[in-house]
């Protein structure tokens, strides 16, 4: 299981040795975690340039932020991941990029169902989270899919589905209700 | 727009999801600070949905990213000045060893005071796998801003690099030579430095195993071409020492 304790408990220390300005605890969390990082800023920028300039800034502020990180924050590794792509999606907004929006990024993204992609979150130990997307509908779970993982807008999920804008809307709207239903069961 | 349950609930999990974007991301983000049941909310689906980043392959960054995180952290000349976290005297650095090889050695009569310093941004890309050690370090001097050398190990091929920075060439008719540093017995020679290209140094099994132990390296001026005796002829400039990343 990737976020087994046995992972976070050295990150958490490393975490913490930032926190009070080690310079060469920082430098093994780098070692130890910018591979995950960076491939989720990759993933969701689909662009290296970008990718590279968000994570960048994402270790910039896991340095100068790593004081503020608590237990109840969830783990060390989530947190730094939420820094890593909530700097991805700023960037891409900010740049109004997206590599692609059309067809390839439906391609290229599994379904999940039965996919490569079920099987890494099962393997990730998400095996709730797996069997509640699951009990989506198809429109809403590859509307949500899309937009976490590509960082689409509304609009671009409507294009890319062939949908109009309002009733992608819907989609991720009721689907995200009907997710936290059933994860909160 | 007020801050009822249901509309905090669906904004979270789409502020979350990055859906909500632009003006109402901005207003969003402001509900955030002001509530501690909006922050809540959006915890909830932070952890709930980041088991969707975990689960994606792993992507090497190029080392470029580190150099660029620790030149904007840590500009170079405070690099070199403050984040010397070792500096050791020359007494404490080199007794053990130094005494008995060099007796004639007079700390106070050597051309370069040695600080030993640990230099982040060397070798980002090691990591610190247990079974291969990466090492690295700096050869520096208190009144030169930047290091001389910067020395990196590179495990895997067996190779120690050393990358001229602020050194400056030796006297006409001379060179620099490295060598690697025993805990017991006579230095042994890595060859003739220059200060103005890469150095790559291959290490046979016995140079890594004396190294991976005593971690330890000097500098001393030879005549051209080295020394003539395969043992240090001329002043220790520099000893350096260094470290695991």
């Amino acid at each position: 299981m990737v976020d087994s304790m046995d992972e976070q408990e050295p990150l958490m220390r490393l975490l913490l040795a930032t926190a009070r300005e080690d310079r060469l605890a920082f430098q093994q969390l780098y070692d130890r975690v910018s591979s995950r990082l960076f491939g989720l800023c990759l993933k969701l920028a689909g662009q290296r340039e970008l990718a590279e300039e968000a994570l960048q800034d994402a270790f910039v502020q896991i340095w100068h932020r790593a004081g503020d990180y608590h237990r109840d924050r969830g783990t060390p590794l989530n947190w730094m991941m939420g820094i890593a792509r909530y700097r991805t999606l700023d960037l891409m907004r900010a740049r109004k990029s997206r590599a692609t929006v059309g067809d390839e990024s439906l391609a290229d993204l599994d379904d999940g169902r039965d996919g490569p992609l079920e099987q890494s979150l099962k393997d990730a130990g998400a095996t709730r989270l797996t069997g509640c997307l699951n009990e989506l509908s198809d429109v809403q779970r590859d509307s949500i899919l899309l937009s976490y993982y590509r960082g689409l807008t509304h609009e671009e999920l409507a294009l890319a589905l062939s949908s109009p804008i309002g009733t992608v809307k819907s989609w991720i709207r009721r689907g995200l209700m009907a997710l936290k239903r059933c994860l909160e069961q | 727009m007020k801050q009822t349950p249901e509309r905090i609930e669906a904004l979270a999990a789409e502020y979350v999801l990055g859906s909500l974007q632009g003006a109402a991301r901005r207003r969003f983000e402001r509900w955030m600070v002001g509530s501690s049941a909006v922050r809540q909310e959006v915890r909830f689906w932070e952890e709930r949905l980041g088991e969707l980043s975990t689960a994606l392959p792993e992507q090497a960054p190029p080392a470029s990213v580190w150099q660029g995180v620790s030149r904007r952290l840590w500009p170079s000349r405070e690099r070199s000045a403050a984040s010397v976290p070792v500096a050791r005297t020359q007494a404490q650095g080199v007794s053990g060893w130094a005494r008995w090889f060099w007796p004639g050695w007079s700390l106070a009569a050597t051309a370069a005071a040695v600080v030993l310093a640990l230099l982040l941004g060397v070798n980002p890309g090691t990591r610190d796998t247990g079974a291969e050690l990466a090492l690295s370090g700096a050869v520096v001097q208190p009144d030169v801003d930047d290091p001389l050398w910067l020395v990196s190990e590179t495990a895997n091929q067996n190779q120690l690099r050393l990358r001229p920075v602020a050194a400056t060439a030796a006297n006409p008719g001379k060179d620099y030579e490295l060598w690697v540093v025993p805990e017991t017995g006579a230095p042994l020679s890595l060859g003739v430095l220059t200060a103005g290209n890469v150095t790559v140094i291959p290490l046979d099994d016995r140079l890594r195993k004396v190294l991976a132990s005593s971690r330890t390296l000097a500098i001393s001026l030879e005549p051209r071409g080295g020394s003539p005796t395969g043992a240090p002829t001329g002043p220790i400039l520099h000893v350096a020492k260094l470290y695991s990343l």
